[in-house]
């Protein structure tokens, strides 16, 4: 088996196309997970040809191997450490140049290759035309010109990976970037070191080489040889005659060196027609990032995916909650009434559910946003809104999904993967919540309805704005603190636009849909288990009121006024008929008893629905009651003094904690303690009016809102940022943090607008 | 806040000649300059020469952004965005057309 099954990597520059052929190599046979330790996508697939197996990972973009940044450390350590048989490097041929500085690197490392020189159709727009032989032989690797986006290519290109897979003797012929003259003289003097006393022979002119470059992990790694001091004098002398003769860090003078290389090897198989060349992304972008139209059509592009989002994701969002409910009252109606059947049904369906009716607006916000990646337009919103950004001390990038806050902050939080940094995707996660988020909505509707009638959507606008501006504090604060100075400098290559293909996006968006799904399996499901087991238990409770009496009684009322109108209908039908005489028509069929008959069956309805009403109306105080029994109740009961500076009831704080589910349930958990039903909406009037005399002022009732935009994100919410934060203890903060502020901005409000007499 | 960071890592120091030399940063849209030197953090510069901002690399400023800042730069044939406050530390001389 081993014989037959090779290791491939595909590695090259961002946006050089190497995703599409990794798609077009593998098909449908791929994996994303993570490189361990850190959120870096990994990609790995398979695919057969001539009865060999091929395990291919998708290394991540990297414009070196210089090891700044996480990308190039995982790519460093897997071409070294993991030796895969052969490497695919994917090259731009319409940005030969800059491309190849990686692949120089690349041949440094000595690892069988096989170059896909991609984006011919590109190139050739350019005017570019590249003699391939001679390519091959400079670079000393098999090339082989694709388009990725048609596949065209690809079998050529998977021929060649076969034959220098297989090719043993493929090895020896290893090329060497030639350096100047004394930079070659420092190389050998260490490689000669490397060669008399250490037996391993691997990567010997590469080692030499970082060591002139002074990279600190090859440094680490030589330190540890039996001769490594030794080895490490002789370099840093090597280095400093280096740095002296040319003014510069070893690093640099390297660095230039390989660009020297470079342009020799294009002047001598490039030919460039200037006649033909045509740089269309760059009529695009006279529009696209034009001092005027840039910002304006960028809102237009954001207004178009809010409403795409929501417009479009509105219909199956509906057709999953009906599909909910009715598998909810099928199993109801089913299962035996139970403890299993409660937790199935309302704590593990009911629970999901809620969270389930999100699906569609995820994916299709993840779609949009693998369409703006895709065709390039991502790397245009940074360049757009750096300067907003750069205050908060983020990249421009980080505008996405700060956006995407205001629809849901787990696709949101998702989306800090298009950061490169770390810090900057922290850093974004953790201000990601304050946005405020759709859930939160429905809160604010039903509450400043209920106070602020006149105000309502200023006070709403207020929340967002409220909301904007905690973040954006919170991020310069982070940024001055905990987060300091680990932010890397803005680079940014605007890639030439693309089409992008409806396989790579429907790809893109099923990877990081699924990660949504596979949550709502895990933590979703345990949370809202967690909330059913507070309001199930204890389940016998003693209640205070008598509610079967109660509703014994109203039974006995109504029976009896409805036996009075019986009896009163009776009587009028008998008078009626003592004055009736006609004999043409029979008695019942006269106008008089139609009428009366109307009138009877009218109040008798009416009876009937005052005593539904009544019935409902103590069915509903009951579960009030029981609830305040459950150990929901008594632990909204129990931290009551704490909220109580807020100006917040122990129903407050019941609803705060079952907000942590989702902030949206607040509402129906309001629904649930003032009686009304847990059927409300937020234009409930039961609800509005149950909540005005329930001794909740406007002021409190602000303090509530604020709280509401601020505290703890939902448990959703808290998922998305352990999963991609990696650790608890940014998680931890970031609840502890939004709690903290939201408790003191509404004690805040409380105290000072208790103070100045605000809103009395 | 970034004083103190470049403080302590001094990274390249441009020598006497260029100190008081064109920047990138004085650059008009539409003008192409030669690179000189390139200063900043060692990560920074490191980065932007493998880039492919090389000495007597040529290097054309493209526009600014709608809010003037960061700036569109084309090198060696693709397009690159850095901040002005980055280009103020790569010396260029102007090439006139």
């Amino acid at each position: 088996m081993t014989d037959n099954t090779f290791n491939i990597a595909i590695a090259g520059n961002p946006n050089c196309g190497k995703t599409t052929i990794f798609n077009q190599l593998t098909g449908a046979h791929q994996r994303v997970g993570n490189w361990p330790g850190v959120t870096v996508e990994r990609k790995s697939g398979h695919y057969s040809f001539a009865d060999v197996r091929f395990d291919t990972i998708d290394l991540p973009g990297s414009y070196s191997l210089s090891a700044f940044s996480a990308e190039e450390k995982i790519v460093r350590q897997y071409l070294m450490d993991d030796a895969p048989d052969v490497v695919v490097n994917v090259i731009d041929a319409s940005n030969l140049e800059r491309n190849l500085f990686l692949t120089t690197q690349l041949i440094e490392l000595g690892r069988p290759m096989v170059i896909a020189l991609n984006m011919m159709d590109m190139a050739d727009e350019k005017g570019l035309s590249i003699d391939m032989d001679t390519f091959a032989t400079l670079l000393g690797a098999p090339v082989v010109p694709v388009v990725g986006r048609t596949g065209q290519g690809i079998d050529l290109l998977k021929e060649k990976i076969l034959r220098v897979a297989t090719d043993i003797s493929g090895k020896s012929r290893q090329l060497n970037i030639p350096y100047a003259r004394d930079i070659e003289s420092e190389l050998d003097k260490i490689c000669e070191l490397f060669d008399t006393t250490e037996g391993d022979p691997h990567f010997t002119r590469w080692k030499a080489i970082k060591l002139l470059e002074s990279d600190r992990e090859t440094r680490n790694e030589v330190r540890q040889m039996k001769a490594g001091n030794e080895i490490l004098s002789i370099a840093e002398q090597g280095v400093a005659r280096i740095e002296s003769i040319y003014n510069d860090t070893g690093r640099a003078v390297i660095s230039h060196a390989r660009y020297g290389f470079i342009q020799g090897a294009i002047r001598e198989c490039v030919t460039e027609d200037l006649s033909v060349a045509s740089d269309y992304s760059r009529q695009i972008d006279r529009i696209l990032t034009n001092r005027w139209l840039g910002l304006p059509i960028f809102a237009l592009f954001m207004w178009i995916m809010f409403k795409l989002t929501y417009d479009l994701g509105s219909l199956p969002m509906d057709w999953i909650d009906a599909g909910v409910v009715a598998l909810m009252q099928f199993l109801s109606g089913i299962l035996p009434d139970s403890m299993f059947s409660s937790l199935l049904v309302e704590g593990m369906i009911g629970g999901v559910g809620a969270i389930a009716v999100f699906l569609p607006n995820i994916f299709i916000l993840f779609f949009i946003i693998a369409a703006l990646e895709d065709s390039g337009y991502m790397a245009r919103v940074a360049f757009i809104m750096d300067r907003i950004m750069h205050n908060i001390g983020l990249h421009g990038k980080a505008f996405i999904p700060m956006i995407m806050g205001f629809g849901c902050n787990v696709p949101a939080i998702m989306g800090t993967r298009i950061l490169e940094s770390r810090r900057d995707r922290i850093l974004t996660i953790l201000i990601n919540p304050f946005m405020s988020c759709s859930a939160r909505l429905p809160v604010y509707i039903l509450v400043a309805g209920a106070f602020f009638p006149e105000h309502a959507a200023t006070v709403i606008f207020s929340m967002y704005i409220l909301g904007v501006l905690v973040a954006i504090a919170s991020g310069k604060l982070f940024s001055k603190t905990i987060l300091r100075g680990m932010s890397k400098p803005f680079v940014l290559e605007l890639p030439p636009y693309q089409r992008p293909t409806l396989k790579s996006l429907v790809l893109h968006t099923w990877e990081r849909g699924y990660v949504f799904i596979e949550k709502m399996g895990t933590v979703i499901l345990v949370g809202s288990i967690l909330v059913w087991v507070l309001g199930y238990f204890p389940q016998e409770v003693e209640l205070e009121r008598d509610y079967s009496n109660d509703k014994q009684t109203i039974q006995q009322v109504y029976s009896q006024k409805i036996d009075a109108l019986d009896l009163k209908f009776q009587e009028s039908l008998e008078n009626s008929e003592q004055e009736y005489h006609s004999e043409m028509i029979p008695y019942t069929e006269s106008k008089s008893y139609q009428d009366l008959e109307q009138q009877y069956s009218a109040l008798k309805q009416s009876i009937l629905s005052e005593q539904k009403e009544a019935l409902y109306q103590v069915r509903m105080e009951e579960i009030s009651e029981i609830t305040e029994q459950k150990w929901i109740g008594r632990i909204g009961k129990f931290i009551e003094p704490l909220v109580a500076p807020l100006g917040f009831s122990w129903r407050e704080s019941v609803a705060l904690i079952t907000g942590f589910v989702a902030k949206e349930i607040v509402v129906s958990t309001y629904g649930v303690l003032f009686g009304v039903g847990e059927d409300v909406n937020e234009e409930n009037q039961g609800v509005i009016s149950s909540l005005r005399s329930s001794g909740m002022t406007p002021l409190v009732a602000l303090g509530f809102l604020v709280f509401t935009l601020l505290y703890t994100p939902c448990l959703a919410t808290v998922a998305a940022i352990k999963r991609e934060t990696g650790t608890w203890s940014y998680t931890l903060f970031s609840v502890v943090y939004s709690v903290s502020l939201a408790y003191t901005l509404a004690l805040g409000i409380n105290y000072f607008g208790g103070m100045f007499g605000w809103f009395s | 806040m970034f004083n103190r960071r470049q403080k302590k890592r001094p990274g390249h120091q441009l020598t006497e000649e260029n100190r008081t030399g064109l920047r990138l940063s004085d650059l008009r849209p539409g003008e192409t300059g030669r690179i000189v030197e390139v200063g900043g953090s060692d990560q920074f510069r490191l980065r932007l020469i493998e880039m492919g901002l090389t000495r007597n690399a040529e290097i054309a400023v493209d526009k600014y952004a709608p809010l003037l800042d960061p700036m569109e730069l084309i090198v060696m044939g693709y397009h690159l965005s850095i901040r002005a406050q980055d280009a103020e530390k790569i010396v260029v001389k102007r090439i006139d057309r």
